[in-house]
């Protein structure tokens, strides 16, 4: 590489991946502008350039369709991604426990669990559809939050627990041991040491899971066949097209469903980056 | 003394059960329901039988020998086998480019954009893109303008899978980024010095230290690309407007197809063949990868 100067090849660096980067924003630059264009806008400009005479007609005109949803996506989203994350925290400890104890046979059942876990992370979950919503139309749960609630809890309980028992794998172990030959029972060990230790690690789980749920298209739309009922996801999809359709309508609804999930990854997303890590290689190589 | 042991093991009992008893009924009802699936996937439960008898393979038979079944079952495999070609490059080349970036900052910045996509709905992606794909608005205006000739994209059917192919490498290829770029952070700082100090160039360097040492970055990104886009079914429902369209279609959104037909039995079928596949991935890599990086410590 001698035939190129240093300052050649820093240029040349910093360019391609000014490129690349350009190319990833491309998108989501789009969803951001073009919401923002008025109906002259729209029959005037291809969507790269950005509003003449920005205006929030589109959004004025997607609000009556979305509001419902978005309030329905925050009631299911939030609860439960709480819940979830506690009690997988709470399995989690478990499974810590099995894997430090000396016998060999709840090494061996420590082992079987956490593979089952690890499947119900990341098996397709749309394959046990059929059953579920049988099961949810008998109970007479299909349309309403709590049928939302049981799949939601059924499908990132797992992921939870998988996250946290792998943030709770370097839970230095002389402490745990001091408490609990203090006579202080596995509960309370649990929320008084185990809880406070882990902190970061329960912050990434539930930002993870806040995120994948807000965004899980496949649930709401199996369960719910009222439109206006649904969640957000599957709200933003009856704007794709057909005639009639405005792209700024389609762009503005777009970004009413992102923008919960986009403010959480620009201030905490290196939480959710932790959890992607840490699905992926048990917390080492982190960044 | 012997009834204060058995009171404290009781307690005891009780505490681990606290603990471990609402993941664990959880976790059986997942099984119930996948056993669910295997158990009728041997009837012939549909529409026009809908008391359920058994059959044996019948309806695997019958599901997997429709056109439908081989073109979506390809086309899984192409976007899977695809994404893991495609995505591991993307990954090598961006984290190749972000860890020469001097500021760590700006690395942090950049490798947010890399994976933002992840952080946005499938089906939001999806919208958006299919106003990408637009033939007058879209991307063709640029190419236009560019002089370039311009494409046809998801209305033609010979260019609708490479299209959403695009779509996917753009949405997952951060997954890659982040594993790759933390598997060459691990590298030993000492072994760049060494490669600096003799005067070794930036691209040896990458591919005689950065690489070689980054096994795990491979390990980890093939088989996250792998489970994260052999169960993709937003991009094909949104970029085609439903479950129907062929050239689009992945086996889950075939398997989806299948249940809105009323096809129970058949849907069954395919869905424990994709829960058996995944099976087949998760399991070795949890017990050999995940484990033995979290026990390592």
């Amino acid at each position: 590489m001698s035939e190129f100067g240093p300052t050649v090849k820093a240029f040349l660096h910093q360019l391609i991946l000014a490129i690349f980067v350009v190319i990833w924003l491309i998108p989501i630059y789009t969803m951001v502008i073009n919401g923002l264009k008025s109906e002259f806008d729209v029959t005037s400009t291809p969507v790269f350039i950005p509003p003449l005479h920005p205006s929030l007609t589109a959004f004025a005109a997607v609000w009556s369709q979305l509001d419902v949803p978005l309030l329905n996506s925050v009631i299911v989203v939030i609860p439960v991604s709480l819940v979830a994350t506690f009690i997988g925290a709470m399995a989690a400890y478990y499974f810590y426990l099995l894997s430090v104890s000396k016998r060999r046979s709840l090494n061996f059942m420590s082992n079987t669990i956490f593979s089952l876990i690890a499947l119900a992370t990341f098996m397709p979950y749309q394959a046990v559809i059929i059953p579920l919503t049988r099961i949810e139309a008998n109970w007479g749960l299909l349309n309403t939050y709590g049928g939302a609630i049981f799949a939601f809890i059924l499908f990132y309980i797992p992921t939870a627990a998988l996250l946290m028992s792998m943030f709770m794998a370097v839970l230095p172990r002389d402490i745990i041991d001091a408490a609990r030959i203090d006579g202080s029972g596995d509960l309370r060990t649990f929320f008084r040491i185990v809880v406070p230790l882990t902190i970061p690690g329960i912050i990434s789980t539930l930002i993870f899971n806040v995120i994948e749920m807000w965004n899980n298209f496949f649930i709401p739309l199996v369960l719910f066949n009222v439109a206006k009922q649904t969640l957000i996801p599957v709200a933003v999809e009856s704007f794709t097209g057909g005639y009639g359709t405005l792209y700024n309508e389609s762009f503005a609804a777009a970004f009413l469903a992102s923008i919960i999930p986009l403010l959480i990854f620009i201030f905490l997303g290196r939480y959710f980056i932790r959890g992607l890590v840490t699905l992926g290689t048990g917390g080492k190589g982190a960044v | 003394m012997a009834t204060l042991e058995g009171r404290s093991r009781l307690r005891s009992i009780l505490n681990k059960a606290a603990l471990v008893l609402p993941t664990a009924a959880l976790s059986i009802i997942l099984l119930y329901l996948v056993l669910w699936n295997l158990y009728y996937s041997f009837t012939n439960w549909s529409l026009f039988h809908s008391i359920p008898e058994f059959v044996g393979l019948l309806s695997y038979a019958q599901a997997m020998s429709t056109v439908f079944f081989r073109s979506s079952f390809v086309h899984s495999l192409e976007l899977s086998g695809g994404l893991i070609l495609v995505g591991n490059l993307m990954g090598m080349l961006l984290a190749g480019l972000l860890y020469f970036v001097r500021s760590s900052k700006l690395r942090t910045v950049y490798l947010s954009i890399f994976i933002a996509p992840l952080a946005i709905s499938m089906a939001v992606n999806g919208v958006i893109w299919l106003w990408l794909y637009n033939l007058q608005i879209g991307i063709d205006w640029l190419l236009v303008r560019l002089s370039l000739p311009a494409l046809p994209w998801l209305s033609s059917t010979s260019t609708a899978f490479p299209s959403m192919f695009i779509v996917a490498v753009w949405a997952y290829s951060g997954l890659a980024v982040l594993f790759y770029l933390g598997s060459f952070m691990g590298v030993d700082k000492s072994l760049i010095e060494a490669a600096k100090m003799d005067g070794v160039g930036t691209f040896k360097t990458f591919f005689r230290v950065l690489l070689p040492n980054s096994y795990q970055g491979v390990i980890v990104a093939t088989a996250l690309l792998f489970l994260f886009s052999f169960k993709i079914f937003s991009l094909p429902f949104v970029l085609s407007g439903g479950p129907t369209n062929v050239s689009l279609q992945t086996i889950v959104v075939y398997m989806y197809y299948l249940y809105t037909t009323e096809f129970f039995a058949q849907s069954t079928a395919i869905a424990t063949l994709v829960t058996a596949i995944a099976a087949a991935v998760v399991i070795p890599f949890a017990l050999l990868g995940l484990r033995r990086w979290v026990r390592r410590e």
